[in-house]
């Protein structure tokens, strides 16, 4: 494995690292995989999972990587524009496959991303024919009439829950949210922006073209209260026929951020095990 | 801004480069992190810290440790002496780079212990900066375990494992090699072998904070200042927030503006 810096456009350009197999052991010359960042922290990613990912795919899948900071994130200088920052991810991942198709002839990308990482992915492989792939750590997926049914009965079965209800219902406690939650006075605390979660007949219509498409998906959910059971992605979207190209992971035990070293160590594998498979799978010519 | 990899092949380093935007001062600044989940939620002031400190003329590095951001290698295969190592690199890398003959070190909460140490042993350093200073190695730890303790009776997965008694803490372990070599290190015991202008800058008061600065208050070269500030890097939300203490980022630029060509008057 060989890494080199990387700076993408000639203004207020975004700053990445290339990481490649050694010589030989370049499985797929044409297919990158680009790793997005997840909400403000830089490209290094939660517990450095993205350098894990990025060395353990050049290594054990034999494919050249590229993590890389949005503007305005980690070493990337913010850029004037009217574009929404949705919209300028999407712009920004193509710039940067225009980059690699141009310096190292790639023309099919796999993308990965963790939560709003995921979000962008799968934004650009709507827009942009070039995704072959896409790995999506808590991407866009919606509570269902089970989920609702197994929260609510945990939270019934619970009497915390009840003691915290009650005591909100007098007033004697009160929700708290953002910087009430991290006792961080909010001037001096940046949290991410994730206010365009959209309708969910729209991802609906989205990952049907992406399935006629035959996009290979894998979706990793972790331990959250908003995805409750293995199945729950392919009931929220059971109006889409997914076929092979469909992967779904659950591991319920696991934090948003992968703060366990058994839980990422596992999901790398899962990842590089899949980023090898699909490749392999795509067609030589 | 210039980014690139720098040191030895086989444990390369990550740096960042911020040449000085005017004048032509004679001194350069090497910005050294913190550890673990606070390295990650204090790249975006470190970043900052560096540019400001550009636009004031300094030449600035900042670096990953080897086993840490982008920089080679993973954290089971480091020391806290490797990291000195490190920074002993990036001094060299950034005389080299700007041209200049001294270089003011900077570190965060760890970084700080280590920079101390690294002043010791170059002879290329002109002054020490501590934010919110990690002052005795073995506290550190304590520090830490004690926090993995307390999560774990919120239910943290978080543990100390055994049997080789690495900790993982928020994300990030640390070997019980690494934990050897920190062990050893007091940044009261350092502090009586520098020789070097010392200025610490606190976001918050502590017994530590206070025996440090009783320690060297009688200094001519001593500078300290409280800029109040969130200080709770550890602080692990669900979506990745990252601290923003702008206060304790504005103290030491203008404590390097006033200081500018070593006239040093904070410390007349």
């Amino acid at each position: 494995m060989r890494e080199q810096v990387v700076m993408v456009g000639d203004d207020r350009p975004l700053v990445g690292v290339f990481c490649e197999p050694r010589a030989g052991e370049l499985a797929d010359p044409r297919t990158a995989v680009i790793l997005l960042n997840s909400g403000v922290i830089h490209r290094v990613g939660s517990c450095r999972l993205t350098v894990t990912l990025a060395r353990a795919i050049s290594e054990r899948s034999g494919l050249s990587t590229f993590r890389f900071d949005f503007s305005g994130i980690g070493d990337s200088e913010p850029r004037r524009g009217t574009l929404t920052a949705d919209l300028a991810a999407v712009e920004e991942v193509q710039e940067v496959m225009n980059y690699l198709s141009n310096w190292k002839q790639f023309d099919r990308f796999i993308l990965y991303g963790l939560c709003s990482g995921a979000f962008a992915a799968y934004r650009t492989a709507l827009e942009d024919p070039r995704v072959v792939a896409t790995a999506q750590l808590d991407g866009y997926c919606y509570m269902t009439t089970k989920s609702y049914l197994i929260h609510y009965i945990r939270r019934l079965r619970s009497p915390a829950r009840w003691l915290k209800f009650v005591l909100r219902k007098l007033g004697l406690l009160e929700q708290k949210r953002g910087a009430d939650l991290s006792g961080i006075d909010e001037r001096y605390f940046e949290v991410p922006d994730f206010a365009s979660y959209p309708p969910k007949a729209e991802v609906a219509e989205g990952l049907e073209k992406l399935n006629q498409r035959n996009l290979q998906m894998l979706y990793v959910f972790m331990g959250n209260e908003h995805y409750r059971y293995p199945e729950q992605f392919s009931d929220c979207f059971s109006s889409v026929r997914f076929g092979d190209n469909l992967k779904v992971i659950h591991r319920p035990q696991a934090s948003h951020i992968l703060s366990e070293p058994h839980d990422r160590h596992t999901v790398v594998d899962a990842i590089v095990d899949w980023v090898r498979t699909t490749s392999r799978a795509l067609p030589s010519t | 801004m210039e980014a690139f990899f720098f040191g030895p092949s086989q444990s390369y380093l990550l740096g960042v480069y911020h040449p000085r935007k005017t004048g032509h001062l004679d001194e350069g600044i090497v910005l050294c992190n913190p550890f673990g989940q606070e390295y990650l939620r204090a790249h975006k002031s470190i970043r900052r810290l560096a540019i400001n400190l550009s636009e004031l003329g300094y030449p600035v590095l900042r670096f990953d440790y080897r086993g840490t951001g982008d920089s080679a290698g993973d954290l089971s295969d480091v020391t806290a002496d490797e990291w000195v190592e490190d920074i002993g690199h990036a001094i060299q890398e950034l005389r080299d780079m700007a041209g200049v003959s001294r270089v003011a070190l900077v570190g965060l909460r760890l970084g700080a212990i280590l920079a101390a140490r690294a002043a010791i042993e170059s002879n290329d350093i002109s002054r020490l900066i501590l934010w919110d200073p990690i002052t005795d190695g073995e506290g550190y730890l304590e520090e830490i375990k004690t926090a993995v303790a307390n999560a774990q009776k919120l239910g943290s997965r978080s543990k100390i494992l055994t049997p080789d008694g690495t900790i993982h803490f928020n994300g990030f372990s640390m070997s019980k090699a690494f934990q050897n070599s920190l062990e050893a290190f007091s940044l009261g015991e350092l502090a009586q072998d520098i020789a070097l202008p010392i200025a610490q800058f606190v976001s918050h008061e502590t017994d530590e904070f206070a025996k440090i600065q009783r320690q060297l208050d009688h200094r001519k070269m001593f500078y300290s200042e409280l800029a109040p500030a969130p200080h709770d890097w550890n602080y692990v939300d669900h979506v990745g927030g990252i601290l923003w203490p702008k206060p304790v980022i504005d103290a030491i630029e203008r404590h390097f503006s006033a200081t500018t060509q070593y006239e040093m008057t904070h410390y007349a």
